[in-house]
């Protein structure tokens, strides 16, 4: 070999097609999640490993996002996908997915996750037909208002992370365990603040809070969709007026993905307080990640409930 | 699971032995304190779970219940052994496995059936009322769409039958069948889709709807109006489709990029409602679209397309068209090559990026046809000879939409439509054929109630100025439609 330039030559080229090889090796996951709470916690659990997206905003009706060119453009690129699942993205997921030509994220693939395939759900409708609203045959899709549910989902998205980057296992673990201890104390945080909540009759605009409702112990006692997906009649917010003489609601929330007015309106007439919620990171001011929207909310319910 | 055992052991260890948990100090009780309460949250997440998955089994079948009642008295049982006693733990978990088995003997019954297609159905009604015969063709503008219009009085629209699964881990198969009102059944479109070839490459192949322009491969019970775009029925016959196979590739960008290519029989002539019988290999007409869109801030959506579409006439079979003013009863034949150029632009906004209570889409689409070719002249009177010379006409047209929702459930819309009978270059026919100086345009305003994401209603008024009299005057008419648009089974997911 005295050929040393075309020598030197050929091993620079071996060396940057390596260190290009390795960039992208190295380069962050795409995750792609449907909302932002799972945005948030993909954050969490994958750091700067992933970059993350997230498909809508707190401030979104999530059973009506349209298949947006923006959304196949970051489904074709994704590593993982995170969605809610139990036919809340029924509308647009299957139409990203199908547009995206993405083989990691079509089901049964690690890259497709589906969060309530994996934790306990609440209002499993026993019989099913939409003559009943907008019903969601696999129970409420709203999981991410239940502190197990989200502990849960962490287990499952680093599980789908170390599978699709084995070289972060470590680093996810890590992750994880942090996440666990934080999210474990922040639960019994919870538990202790919102011991004044126990019991507080509620009446919820969409069945949107039920799980933490259900952790906080406050007994919903009506919702102001007649049926799930249905807008308010003002003949049903007649009835639940009525029905405030003899099991009365000491506040009507609603989450910031919905209207005030009927809301509002409940809450001028019945004299209780009217309690936006945000619907998931991003959905007030103080709420900007998982942990911080259940202070926000349990604030906010605490906050409704000292007398004016 | 290992972690909980140790938690349990801990405890029971704890209990077991008063003195040693006297010695420890009370951060590891209140440490302790906090995993019992966690230890007790999982178990009643996890009798909540047994419970809802019991329900299950209730309902499905009486052997499965028997268990399940079985199994629930012992969940109940292992709850509050749980929350007193850390060794009935194991019992607790051996039960949820039962119970799980007794839900998943239920649910074998069902597996038959897991596996069949989505279905959905649309049912779809109209009544119309026009001033003129709705069958009339556009002035100008050859064979356009004959028999597209909707009819008439009341009138069963087509019900559309959708049935869509996953073949396997590579391919998925859609079928879409449209009864008509005239009682025949109609393949729309019936293809498979790869799923696993990667890189964003998605290939079609089969009968289905060409992706060229926007309102091209939407069904009518997605359309916003009740009646096609008169581009869509002079030059794409409603709605295009071949046999044949679509390539599309989405570009590995942040911005939605998306290039397409079709080839196909060409069964159709687009814009004719004529059908050809060939018999002949290889591909006979193609296409290639482009698309890109994107979001502009949270609230606007926006997509932008170009495309092309190409085909030949069967050699020495043509095309009949009618005569440009349709006032003479004459039949042309055309022979050629058929180029239909496009672009297409949608824009989206909702406050918010929320459309759940109001939003608003605007499309515009233009659309130029060329035709390259023979044209004969009066085959109805053959025995008195035809005349058939080289034939080159251009012509192009447009419309804009804008629909609004302004509170839940209601939208208003309105539409304009433009043809452009642009130029014909006839030669020797020209004596024959005068191609009209007439632009036909149509003004559309609707008003639609959709109680849901499965039914609307529809009102619709359209001043149409499509006809040109022999006398050169133009005819207007007043039309107004009433739709229903129902949907039955699964939730369809729409395009943008």
């Amino acid at each position: 070999m005295k050929n040393h330039p075309m020598k030197k030559l050929f091993a620079a080229g071996a060396l940057s097609a390596f260190a290009l090889l390795s960039t992208t090796a190295h380069a962050a996951l795409e995750v792609f999640a449907c909302h932002p709470e799972w945005a948030s916690l993909a954050q969490e659990l994958a750091g700067k490993r992933a970059s993350v997206f997230s498909a809508t905003t707190a401030m979104q009706d999530v059973h009506r996002i349209q298949a947006r060119p923006s959304l196949i453009a970051r489904a074709r690129m994704a590593d993982l996908v995170i969605c809610t699942g139990a036919d809340l993205e029924v509308g647009w997921m299957p139409m990203v997915r199908t547009q995206a030509g993405n083989p990691k994220i079509r089901a049964g693939q690690p890259g497709n996750l589906e969060i309530a395939n994996h934790v306990p759900r609440i209002e499993v409708p026993v019989s099913v037909d939409r003559a009943l609203g907008d019903m969601h045959p696999m129970g409420n899709p709203h999981v991410q208002w239940s502190p197990r549910a989200v502990a849960l989902a962490a287990d499952e998205v680093t599980k789908r992370l170390v599978q699709i980057d084995p070289a972060g296992r470590a680093d996810y673990e890590a992750r994880l365990a942090d996440f666990r201890t934080r999210w474990t104390a922040a639960t019994a945080r919870w538990t202790q603040l919102a011991a004044p909540l126990k019991g507080v009759p509620v009446i919820q605009h969409h069945r949107e809070h039920s799980y933490l409702l259900d952790f906080l112990g406050m007994p919903i006692i009506g919702s102001l969709e007649p049926k799930p997906g249905v807008e308010p009649t003002s003949s049903h917010l007649q009835s639940l007026l009525e029905q405030q003489a003899a099991t009365p609601a000491r506040m009507v929330v609603r989450s910031s993905a919905r209207s005030a007015q009927a809301s509002e309106w409940l809450s001028e007439k019945a004299h209780i307080p009217a309690v936006l919620l945000p619907s998931g990171p991003g959905g007030s001011p103080a709420a900007v990640d998982l942990f911080t929207m259940y202070d926000d909310a349990i604030q906010r319910l605490l906050a409704a409930l000292k007398p004016h | 699971m290992f972690e909980k055992k140790i938690v349990v052991a801990a405890i029971a260890a704890a209990i077991a032995t008063p003195g040693a948990a006297v010695a420890q100090t009370a951060g590891e009780l209140d440490q302790i304190r906090a995993q019992l309460r966690g230890l007790k949250e999982d178990y009643e997440a996890r009798i909540r779970a047994l419970e809802d998955k019991l329900m299950a089994a209730e309902t499905s079948a009486t052997q499965a219940a028997a268990d399940a009642a079985k199994a629930k008295s012992e969940a109940t049982t292992a709850a509050t052994a749980a929350a007193g006693a850390a060794s009935t733990a194991a019992e607790a978990t051996t039960t949820a496995q039962r119970a799980e088995s007794a839900a998943q003997n239920a649910g074998q019954q069902k597996s038959q059936n897991a596996f069949n297609p989505a279905i959905s159905l649309i049912l779809n009604g109209t009544w119309g009322r026009y001033g003129n015969d709705p069958t009339n063709q556009i002035s100008g503008f050859a064979s356009s769409g004959l028999g597209e219009a909707t009819p008439r009085g009341a009138s069963l629209g087509e019900s559309e039958l959708y049935l869509t699964a996953n073949i396997d881990p590579n391919f998925r198969g859609s079928l879409l069948a449209a009864f008509t009102p005239e009682n025949t059944v109609e393949i729309e479109e019936a293809f498979i889709e790869t799923l696993a070839l990667g890189r964003g490459i998605t290939a079609k192949g089969g009968r289905f709807f060409s992706g060229i322009g926007y309102g091209n491969s939407r069904h009518p019970h997605a359309w916003d109006f009740v009646d096609a775009s008169l581009v869509q029925r002079a030059f794409l016959g409603r709605n295009y489709g071949d046999d044949g196979l679509q390539l599309r590739w989405v570009a590995p960008l942040p911005v939605f990029v998306e290039l397409g290519g079709e080839i196909g029989r060409g069964r159709e002539f687009a814009g004719s409602p004529s059908e050809f019988e060939r018999n002949r290999n290889g591909k006979e007409a193609h296409a290639l679209y482009a698309k890109v869109g994107g979001d502009v801030g949270v609230e606007h959506s926006y997509q932008v397309g170009v495309s092309h579409l190409r085909m030949r006439t069967p050699a020495g079979t043509g095309v009949t068209v009618l005569d440009f003013d349709d006032t003479t009863g004459l039949v042309n034949v055309f022979d050629g090559r058929q180029r239909v150029t496009g672009a297409d632009f949608v824009w989206k906004w909702a406050p918010d990026g929320n459309p759940a209570y109001r939003n608003f889409k605007f499309v515009a689409e233009w659309f130029q046809r060329r035709l390259d070719g023979d044209m004969t002249f009066d085959t109805t009177n053959a025995g008195a000879g035809t005349l058939t010379d080289a034939a080159r006409i251009r012509q192009s047209g447009w419309y804009a939409q804008a629909a609004y929702q302004f509170m839940p459930y209601w939208r208003v819309g309105a539409r304009y439509d433009r043809l452009s009978h642009g130029t014909a270059n006839l030669n020797a026919n020209a004596a024959n054929l005068a191609l009209p100086a007439f632009d036909p345009t149509r003004t559309s305003l609707m008003v639609d109630y959709s109680p849901s994401e499965f039914s609307r209603m529809r009102v619709q008024y359209n001043r149409d100025r499509l006809l040109q009299d022999a006398a050169g005057a133009t005819v207007d008419d007043n039309v107004l439609f009433f739709q229903y648009i129902m949907s039955l089974g699964a939730h369809g997911a729409h395009r943008f």
